[in-house]
């Protein structure tokens, strides 16, 4: 029995190289496979969630993400839409946009912006919808975060 | 000599293939800075088989790892996104570096919501969210809290400023501030879960100071920066002066408080010879990370939270203490047991640390020939 725990021992203790060598060997391998298996995304409240609707405007496209409430289990009372607009090479110097954020074909706000400044202005159409919350210039174009409140 | 030079020439090989990728530059700058490391790092090895000493070069290739990551990851973010601030607009684009100290945090979100709390991408791109979770499961495998001594590009500033001076000013630690890591796991863990944020990254890292940090746009934001600075002075430059331990890494972290219990998953483990030991407490005032006490001298086992660095191994005046496979016989002569733990411990010590090293000679060529590090 002891022989065989030494021979066990010693094998678990040389196993280690070889899992030093495939960790770096397959990193790229193994990353992609631990992506694809557990599913996980990176959170909305950084990645501003799933695009739930595109806007073709010729020159530039609008990107309506969904609206972001998302909580550990829960939703929470207070959240954001995000919308952002690509490429910067076909922006207007002023972009202006009704939303829908919540598909009931009402309107819920307007969201303006200056494409030279980044500064944004929002008319609220909705008692749900509270503020902007911040422009950003983005590597493709700019975004707006759009400060709501969740229905009750 | 021949048997040292016998058992140092597996791992020039290995060094050579994890060093080069495979593949060989053809800029000058790039060679030089390859050969040098190389060099460097198996001359390091070398001696550790040799002397029989661990820590003792294990120290300086640790140590020169976190100088030049520190040096290799801010020009290259400089390079990236023209500065050390993270913008709202660099997190929106997953443009933050995923480090391992935010793993313990993103578990709990991560298994109820399927989302990972980081602003950073889940694959591709620099220091993805995958790549380092990969990165910390074959750590935990080969060489479990090994991996502070030996994998944390981190790890080394408290290191090496705890050996500036030759003896602590401060001696007597109360051994119960050794829970304290434990503390601020459990509130970091669970503030990020409720908040949905990384809070540890946010609100205590010290080591945003030398690597990035939040673009000071707030009042909120300016005290963040006020805290992480100060524990950077506090826990990685004051503290290891004057107590000579890592004090960061032994009573704050909460990435190495999680990282212990991985200390039971993998073969290896340090153990104390109860025949040879004297019982003279070297091993207790050398530790690094509090990982030796009397109850620890008197089990013949390190606490859970051994880093396996080596000191107490190399300090201990009659060869008591030792590097150990689990479940093989216990006894303090077998110096194969050294070897097999020393064979993926600097490997992926030298890994992790030879990309930055020659980075950071390549950018310190170009900076004096240059006049510039881009």
């Amino acid at each position: 029995m002891n022989k065989l725990k030494t021979v066990l021992g010693y094998t678990w203790g040389f196993l280690a190289i070889f899992i030093v060598l495939a960790t770096f060997m397959g990193r790229a391998y193994f990353s992609r496979t631990l992506a694809n298996a557990t599913g996980v995304t990176v959170s909305p409240w950084y990645s501003g969630g799933e695009i739930a609707m595109t806007v073709d405007h010729g020159s530039y496209k609008t990107f309506v993400h969904r609206p972001v409430f998302d909580g550990l289990i829960w939703d929470r009372k207070n959240g954001f839409i995000q919308i952002n607009w690509e490429p910067f090479s076909g922006l207007p110097p002023v972009v202006e946009e009704r939303i829908d954020y919540n598909g009931d074909r009402q309107e819920d706000f307007l969201v303006k912006l200056d494409t030279t400044t980044g500064n944004a202005s929002l008319v609220a159409y909705s008692p749900d919808v509270v503020s902007v919350e911040n422009t950003y210039k983005l590597t493709k174009g700019w975004a707006v975060r759009v400060l709501l409140k969740k229905k009750p | 000599m021949v048997k040292s030079f016998l058992l140092a020439f597996p791992m020039m090989v290995l060094t050579f293939v994890m060093l080069s990728g495979g593949k060989m530059s053809d800029d000058p700058a790039k060679m030089f800075a390859f050969a040098i490391t190389f060099l460097f790092v198996n001359i390091l090895f070398f001696l550790m088989i040799r002397t029989g000493k661990t820590d003792k070069y294990r120290s300086i290739l640790f140590i020169s790892y976190a100088v030049c990551f520190i040096i290799s990851f801010i020009t290259h973010l400089i390079e990236l996104r023209g500065s050390m601030a993270i913008s709202e607009a660099n997190m929106l684009d997953g443009r933050t570096p995923f480090c391992h100290i935010v793993i313990p945090m993103t578990l709990i979100p991560a298994a109820l919501t399927k989302t990972i709390i980081f602003p950073g991408t889940i694959i591709g791109s620099f220091a993805s969210i995958a790549s380092m979770f990969v990165l910390w499961i074959g750590a935990s495998l080969a060489l479990g809290r090994g991996f502070c001594s030996w994998a944390c590009f981190f790890g080394g500033l408290d290191d090496g400023f705890s050996r500036i001076f030759k003896k602590p000013l401060i001696k007597n630690i109360n051994l119960k501030w050794t829970y304290l890591p434990y503390a601020v796991l459990f509130v970091v863990v669970v503030t990020a879960a409720l908040t949905l944020s990384p809070t540890y990254c946010e609100w205590l890292c010290p080591y945003k100071t030398v690597t990035e940090f939040a673009e000071v746009t707030s009042v909120k934001i300016l005290m963040q920066t006020i805290i992480f600075v100060s524990l950077f002075i506090a826990l990685v430059i004051v503290l290891p002066l004057l107590t000579k331990r890592r004090t960061q890494c032994g009573l704050f972290c909460p990435f190495g408080a999680f990282q212990s219990f991985t200390n039971k998953v993998n073969a290896f483990e340090v153990r104390i010879d109860q025949e040879k030991c004297v019982k003279c407490k070297r091993c207790l005032q050398v530790c690094p990370t509090f990982s030796v006490d009397e109850g620890s001298i008197d089990e013949g086992k390190m606490r859970i939270t051994c880093t396996k660095c080596g000191k107490c191994v190399d300090a201990c005046p009659k060869k008591a203490i030792f590097f150990h496979v689990k479940c093989t016989p216990l006894n303090s002569t077998f110096d194969r047991y050294r070897v097999l733990f020393l064979y993926p411990a600097f490997l992926f010590l030298t890994t992790m640390a030879g990309g930055n090293i020659q980075d950071a000679i390549v950018k310190t060529i170009k900076l004096l020939t240059t006049g510039s590090m881009f």
